[in-house]
């Protein structure tokens, strides 16, 4: 699934409960994209909500998200800090361009 | 300030050591049921988080924590600071520095966004790994900025 960053209103972050490392990198995304008209969140992976346009998550996770949530844009990391295809989502966010997941 | 109920002062322990990761993850268990934020179950859902996926997360820190379903072995929102000077195996990565989480709602979410902004900071996450005063870590860790959670 492809979306334009121009489209992205809601980005979720999800991990196994929703209490470590999803929190860290959705503090981050958050304070990044502060000027941006987008939320961020923190779900567990089984409750991703369906308004949500992009899924973040570990790259271990990216199955359980794709079947959580068919359909959406999915980007897998493996840091959680600093991960490049974090800051290309974050690019595509602030300037436009395709997000593939 | 950082939030004192989730962060409490014996939750910080400076000079620790382990062997290896499973005997850091059982001490970061301890620490969190010492200061009643967890059950001893817990230890048993941070070890299985982590044979799954590493919660390593860059700059010599891992941020050990229980699954899902451990949740009803959580009593309250809170985080610990263990410290192993001498560092630990970490599947590969040194890792000096655990930050073990117990969350049931978002009460430690101010201060993990405070430990991301430490890890994009060099300078920081240096401080943080040499931290020997208790008082050092809670300054460190004073949550940057107001954040919204939903």
């Amino acid at each position: 699934m492809s979306i334009q960053g121009n489209d992205v209103k809601k980005i979720i972050v999800a991990c196994d409960a929703g209490m470590g490392s999803s929190v860290m990198l959705a503090s981050q995304l958050r304070r990044q994209l502060a000027k941006q008209d987008v939320t961020v969140a923190h779900t567990p992976v089984n409750s991703i909500p369906a308004d949500a346009d992009v899924v973040v998550c570990h790259q271990g996770l990216a199955d359980r998200a794709r079947k959580s949530a068919p359909g959406k844009t999915i980007i897998p990391v493996q840091v959680f800090i600093g991960d490049p295809a974090v800051n290309r989502l974050i690019a595509a966010v602030k300037g436009g361009g395709a997000i593939d997941g | 300030m950082a939030d004192p109920a989730v962060l409490r002062r014996h939750a910080i322990r400076l000079h620790e050591t382990a062997p290896d990761r499973d005997s850091a993850i059982r001490i970061c268990g301890e620490v969190l049921a010492d200061v009643g934020a967890v059950s001893p179950a817990y230890t048993a859902a941070m070890l299985e988080r982590e044979r799954s996926i590493s919660t390593y997360v860059g700059e010599g820190v891992a941020i050990p924590h229980g699954t899902l379903a451990s949740k009803e072995d959580v009593h309250g929102d809170a985080i610990a600071v263990v410290r192993f000077p001498d560092g630990v195996d970490w599947d590969g990565q040194p890792v000096r520095v655990c930050v073990p989480i117990a969350a049931r709602g978002d009460g430690h979410v101010a201060l993990l966004s405070a430990l991301a902004a430490i890890l994009l900071d060099p300078e920081a996450a240096r401080a943080l790994r040499d931290a020997e005063d208790p008082d050092d870590v809670i300054r460190l860790l004073e949550p940057v900025g107001k954040e919204t959670t939903t």
